[in-house]
């Protein structure tokens, strides 16, 4: 027990101080989410739209293969990326293998499904009035898809927390992809698993904290937005 | 009719085998209002969507303005029309932005303030006491005002109404017939609208027009008496004070809340009080239009009555022998038993 209390006084120290190899985690896992979660929200928005709101053939079948990619193991996606990517696959030339890119195609395979999936049950559950509103006002189709978002804008940003959880806490496909290399692709995941496994656990734990620390202020904004709309 | 806002020829709309509305020929005139009455079920609110291009017809002929919409383009033909809905939705944001929507959805900034203003206050709401409000902090009626301002603020030359005073009080009511009279006077909008209220739409409307599984009946002008009647001489005539102090009578209704119903046939035109006449009913109105019924060549002579509008069909012949012209006053005379009940 005792080195668990040690380890937390630790952390608390490592992170204070400005501990350069721990922050350095800590920054690559926010640039790498933070351009997973543009590339999957850029795509998944519109298909999340598309799947919610038109009819066409196939539809079902699409929604079901989305449904089924919600549970993709990370290390399968690490797999097939790191196949595609690697120095014989098609895209080796690009040289991404091993570089926040390469690891944020990755991450954005996993986020995708999940933007898409949430945003059109979001549209499909909301009020039908909703469109049929929006038509009889005259908006155009570039302003319709802001204004649906609008309205489901907070079931659309529960998504993007859900999906940017699922980024933030993945290792396999960070490990895989990004070879968990220090000051480069090493982010906080990589790091606790690594530190965990050599019995540094105050570096594990002050990781563990920050981790900690951004979903508590994702889901507590969420809150925030929610209840300032409400009143 | 010369140049109808809207044509409909032979069109139908099925969904799966029902036939949800079938009309052989429609023509509405630009700035009249069309009342449609008629069962649940009956093809009002399926013409609605037809009118307002939310919904192609599944065969047959549609223009507006003389332009086919078969092929036009669809949100140019939107933007001209808009749509209360049965059970209208709001925006999740606050009324000054509900009712700015449609303006900034045409990229029309100018103004956007006043008109947004100018909206709440045509439908009775004070925009100091309510712009700021969110959606959620409305009742069901100031709901449904808040709906019909955010249509009223973008003036569009077509405004369709589905139900617009179901659920609502007498006051409401009031408030929503004034607002949709008013789009008519000051922009020239043309209305149609759905109600099963028929004293509200008897009101409202120019003329009429019955459904009865998706079919339009014949175009009837009607005007109605909305109660109460209170007994008179003996309990064998009833009477009713209009809103301008003048006195209805009639016989005996079903019931003293009973709907009277007078068909525009059924009263005569005199432009001096008459003496001696078997009509047991004179009402002193001041002509405010003229206009040549679609399809019988009859003319429809409309008089007001404080905010009572009656409307008296006429042969083209009396119409010209009278020598009416809007703003004189002319005397409305029909008989007591000439009313029916519902």
């Amino acid at each position: 027990m005792d080195f668990i209390l040690e380890g937390f006084s630790q952390a608390l120290a490592l992170l204070l101080s400005g501990n350069p190899e721990t922050w350095s985690a800590v920054d690559v896992t926010i640039r790498l989410t933070a351009l997973s979660m543009f590339v999957s929200l850029l795509a998944g928005l519109p298909l999340g739209i598309l799947l919610g709101t038109r009819d066409f053939p196939g539809r079902r079948l699409v929604r079901a293969v989305v449904d089924t990619c919600l549970a993709l193991p990370t290390v399968v996606v690490g797999l097939l990326v790191y196949a595609f990517i690697s120095r014989q696959g098609p895209l080796g030339s690009l040289d991404l293998l091993f570089s926040i890119r390469g690891m944020a195609i990755g991450q954005a395979i996993l986020a995708l499904p999940i933007v898409v999936a949430l945003t059109a049950s979001a549209l499909e559950g909301a009020d039908p009035r909703m469109l049929l509103t929006l038509q009889t006002l005259g908006t155009p189709p570039g302003r319709m898809v802001l204004g649906l978002l609008r309205e489901v804008r907070f079931a659309v940003l529960a998504a993007a927390v859900t999906a940017y959880g699922r980024v933030v806490a993945e290792v396999g496909v960070s490990m895989m992809l990004g070879g968990n290399i220090k000051w480069h692709t090493r982010t906080i995941t990589t790091a606790i698993t690594l530190e965990t496994g050599k019995g540094e656990f105050s570096m594990g734990i002050a990781l563990g904290l920050v981790l900690l620390a951004i979903s508590f202020i994702l889901n507590g904004g969420l809150s925030f937005f929610r209840r300032r709309a409400a009143s | 009719m010369i140049n109808p806002l809207y044509r409909l020829e032979n069109l139908q709309v099925n969904y799966g085998d029902r036939l949800a509305l079938d009309i052989e020929r429609l023509e509405i005139a630009p700035g009249s209002i069309l009342g449609l009455e008629g069962p649940n079920g009956s093809g009002k609110s399926t013409l609605l969507r037809i009118l307002a291009f939310l919904e192609a017809p599944s065969r047959g002929f549609i223009s507006f303005r003389g332009v086919p919409a078969a092929g036009a383009n669809l949100l140019e033909l939107r933007q001209q029309v808009t749509l209360l809905l049965q059970d209208p939705y709001l925006l999740r944001r606050s009324v000054f932005e509900n009712v700015a929507y449609g303006l900034r959805a045409r990229g029309n900034r100018e103004g956007m303030r006043d008109r947004v203003f100018h909206s709440l206050e045509m439908v009775g709401l004070d925009p100091r006491d309510f712009a700021h409000r969110p959606w959620t902090a409305l009742s069901g009626g100031e709901a449904r005002r808040v709906a019909l301002a955010s249509r009223l603020a973008i003036r569009t030359p077509v405004l369709l109404l589905d139900e617009p005073t179901a659920g609502v009080d007498k006051g409401s009511a009031h408030l929503l017939k004034s607002a949709a009279l008013k789009a008519r006077e000051e922009w020239g909008a043309t209305l149609v609208v759905v109600s099963h209220d028929m004293a509200w739409l008897g009101q409202v409307a120019d003329s009429l027009l019955a459904f009865q599984d998706g079919r339009p009946g014949r175009s009837f002008v009607q005007n109605r008496f909305a109660g109460p009647w209170v007994a008179a001489e003996g309990g064998e005539l009833w009477t009713m004070t209009l809103e301008c102090g003048q006195v209805v009578t009639s016989t005996r209704p079903p019931s003293p809340a009973a709907l009277g119903i007078l068909d525009a046939s059924d009263i005569s035109v005199s432009i001096e009080k008459p003496h001696g006449l078997s009509a047991r009913n004179a009402l002193l109105v001041t002509i405010l239009e003229m206009s040549l019924e679609n399809g019988s060549g009859a003319v429809l002579l409309k008089g007001s009555c404080s905010s009572l509008v009656l409307t008296a069909r006429l042969t083209h012949a009396s119409a010209a022998d009278l020598a009416l012209v809007p703003g004189r006053e002319a005397w409305f005379l029909f008989k007591a038993s000439a009313f029916q009940w519902e």
